[in-house]
């Protein structure tokens, strides 16, 4: 955060315009990009007035080039900032009031979280009422966050979103008021300094800079035997991407927008807390602009759409599938994973100490992973490894820690999967991943003769009530899997674990680092 | 900084009930273990009382640099407090230069009540809502106080006391009970309240 308010306090450079309209772009809109304080302060003497911004296409792009630490703003439509800007900024400002405290009164000591925390106890009319008492009461009560809240909890998954949840709520809920006479942009409040609000913004419209796209130093190969696989990545529990195993998969030909929905008409899939039919999750993915999009990832879409499993087949590599003895018994194994650009999982590890793979069908999606023994940078586990804490969001998490992983020793693996390729995902291993536009993926977690021992282990821990996921019989889950694998495998239990005291004494194998090579990848870009 | 606190091993992360939080000046995150099996270990009697066995007792000091000891079972409430208690570092005062005299006073008061055994849910309900009958500015330190200790029950308490004080009031209302003075224009409420007119109907 201190680097960051380092960079809005510095100089303004310089700004490019889009070429591409023969629109004039205002200096006055609501971008809230920190550069443009400077380019303003004579607007900033005059009178204090308030205009309201009309709707417009947003073309323009602003550039700051600060070393590295210039960021992008994605150039298509933006959420409304309603002009919050960064706290650094308010010692560059003439005016020496934050209108964020004396619009709080009394409450201008709580912090913005404390704030928000209070605010999210509201209902939606206490939330509308208390945004027309002042102008930091005005921006508080627009914070998107509250108003997505209130529409999953109102509406569950049957909403039309209609350019920002507060407006998806107010048209879903009282429908006799017309949204569009309100139009999108709202009151731009020029003396309102916040960090959080606006690095919420600003993590919601931010562009994915190159430098944290270039790295891709994973392993990858191409037309290798399962034993190959197994050998010099399950075992050694190394992650690699693996190419051309997707060919012949139906989905890669057929899987689109329109034949999804059209397959898939009037079924719910699981979108974070709610499930929600394909074309009205598209509606939201469109036009959605926040710091953590809802994800929609389903574990049951061969059940729910049947057709759906025909048009893929589990790579030959991972078609050891032990879990598989449980029947219907089984955890969750396999998800659809779609989403839009921005959209992704923030570091975590599989459950259950399962490995996994992900094969991307449409799109392309950044990934970010660490071994098991390294915890990575920002990212904090609770001592029994149930809770993580990690930064609100992934951008957030690359502004503020990425460039941090390219001093360590222990670098991360990193790539871009692209359509086609699939990603194994070793037991263990942490990992993020970031659609860089809008992707549907399928992954699934398995359990193989290789890491049989470590699930039965992890299965058999004090707590697994709170760790054990995707089923409903945490508890017993361990005996009942052994039982079944002992049923089904006679004896390979007793022979894994043979294997393992062989293996401990032999001699320790070179490092898993001494093996990644940093390859810079060549230009890479993407543009939105 | 703002940080989430999410399950560690799921793949589907619930938007809705994550939310941002702040980090604390200690920053360790442990197992949530619920305040009732902890006082099922140690308690000696099933009485409205704190339990009889040795106690241990831990110094908090204010900002004004006031002490106050409040027994080891009642700190535990707060997660910052119970990680320095793990960590073997409350055999010292507690410095707590962020809390003054009379709200620590305070919520040593409600970790100890809170802490106590055979308290029927009802009556404590009614001892909370007592505990946040008080003036707005002192709400507000405690919910701050409560913050930077992590104890959620009266975060939670405190929270929602604010919100009830919003409930049901018309802007002019909030403004009083919070000493605002609204600084828009009569073009720019007029915009406003345009903007909202769905909730005054």
């Amino acid at each position: 955060m201190l680097r960051f308010r380092t960079l809005l306090a510095s100089p303004y450079r310089k700004r490019k315009k889009q070429p591409k309209t023969g629109r004039k772009t205002r200096a006055t809109r609501s971008d809230a990009v920190p550069r443009k304080q400077c380019h303003r302060t004579d607007e900033l003497r005059q009178p204090h007035q308030l205009e309201t911004v009309e709707q417009e296409e947003e073309e323009e792009e602003a550039e700051a080039e600060d070393g590295e630490l210039g960021f992008h703003l994605k150039s298509s439509a933006r959420s409304n900032a309603h002009g919050v800007q960064p706290l650094g900024n308010l010692f560059l400002s003439p005016n020496a009031t934050n209108s964020r405290n004396t619009g709080l009164g009394a409450l201008q000591n709580l912090t913005d979280e404390l704030l928000l925390e209070i605010l999210g106890l509201l209902s939606a009319t206490q939330l509308g009422i208390l945004a027309t008492v002042s102008k930091s009461f005005y921006i508080f009560c627009n914070h998107e966050p509250l108003w997505r809240n209130l529409v999953l909890e109102a509406l569950g998954g049957d909403f039309s979103f209609n350019r920002s949840w507060k407006s998806t709520y107010v048209a879903g809920c009282h429908p006799s008021f017309d949204v569009g006479s309100v139009g999108d942009l709202g009151l731009e409040i020029r003396d309102f300094y916040s960090d959080y609000v606006f690095q919420s913004w600003l993590c919601a419209n931010l562009e994915m800079k190159p430098e944290w796209l270039e790295r891709d130093n994973i392993v990858r190969k191409r037309g290798i035997s399962v034993e190959e696989f197994v050998r010099s990545f399950e075992e050694p529990n190394k992650p690699v991407l693996l190419e051309g195993c997707m060919d012949g998969w139906l989905a890669l030909e057929k899987w689109n927008r329109d034949y999804l929905v059209k397959t898939c008409s009037g079924v719910r899939f699981s979108v974070g807390p709610v499930e929600m039919r394909l074309e009205d999750y598209f509606c939201y993915s469109d036009q959605t602009r926040e710091e953590r999009p809802l994800y929609l990832f389903d574990p049951k879409f061969g059940e729910k759409v049947p057709v759906l499993g025909l048009d893929y087949e589990v790579p030959v590599y991972f078609r050891e599938d032990l879990f598989s003895v449980l029947g219907n018994e089984r955890p969750d194994y396999r998800w659809i994973i779609i989403g839009p650009s921005g959209s992704g999982s923030s570091f975590h590890i599989d459950p259950n100490s399962t490995s996994a793979w992900n094969a991307v069908i449409t799109g392309s999606k950044k990934w970010v992973l660490f071994p098991p023994d390294v915890v990575p940078p920002g990212v904090h586990p609770s001592p029994d490894g149930a809770e993580v804490a990690c930064p609100v969001s992934i951008n957030e998490w690359f502004m503020n820690f990425y460039g941090a992983t390219k001093s360590w020793k222990k670098k991360p693996v990193e790539c871009i999967c692209k359509a086609g390729e699939v990603i194994f995902v070793p037991s263990g291993w942490w990992h993020m991943v970031i659609n860089l536009e809008e992707s549907i993926a399928i992954t699934q977690n398995y359990v193989s003769s290789r890491n049989l021992l470590n699930v039965l282990d992890f299965l058999k821990k004090p707590n697994a009530s709170t760790l054990v996921s995707g089923t409903r019989d945490r508890v017993n889950l361990h005996d009942k899997f052994k039982k079944a694998v002992e049923a089904k495998f006679p004896g390979k239990i007793d022979q894994l674990m043979l294997e393992a005291e062989d293996k401990a004494a032999l001699q320790k194998k070179p490092s898993f680092w001494d093996s990644v090579t940093d390859s810079k990848a060549g230009a890479f870009t993407f543009s939105f | 900084m703002r940080y989430l606190a999410l399950p560690l091993l799921s793949q589907n992360l619930t938007e809705s009930t994550a939310r941002a939080q702040t980090l604390s000046l200690y920053l360790q995150l442990s197992l949530q273990v619920s305040l009732s099996q902890r006082n099922e270990s140690t308690m000696s009697s099933s009485s409205s009382s704190l339990p009889s066995c040795p106690k241990k007792v831990v110094t908090l000091k204010s900002s004004e640099g006031e002490t106050f000891e409040i027994e080891e079972i009642a700190a535990l409430q707060s997660k910052t407090l119970e990680n320095m208690i793990d960590e073997n570092c409350a055999d010292t005062p507690i410095p707590l230069p962020n809390i003054k005299g009379k709200i620590l006073a305070k919520v040593v008061e409600y970790c100890n009540k809170h802490a106590e055994v055979g308290v029927d849910a009802e009556s404590l309900r009614a001892w909370d809502a007592e505990f946040v009958n008080v003036e707005n500015t002192t709400v507000f330190d405690y919910i701050l106080a409560a913050n930077f200790l992590e104890i959620p029950t009266l975060l939670d308490l405190t929270c929602q006391s604010v919100a009830d004080m919003i409930k049901g009031k018309t802007p002019a209302e909030i403004e009083k009970t919070f000493n605002i003075k609204s600084a828009f224009t009569p073009e720019e409420e007029e915009q406003v309240r345009r903007e909202n007119q769905w909730a005054f109907e």
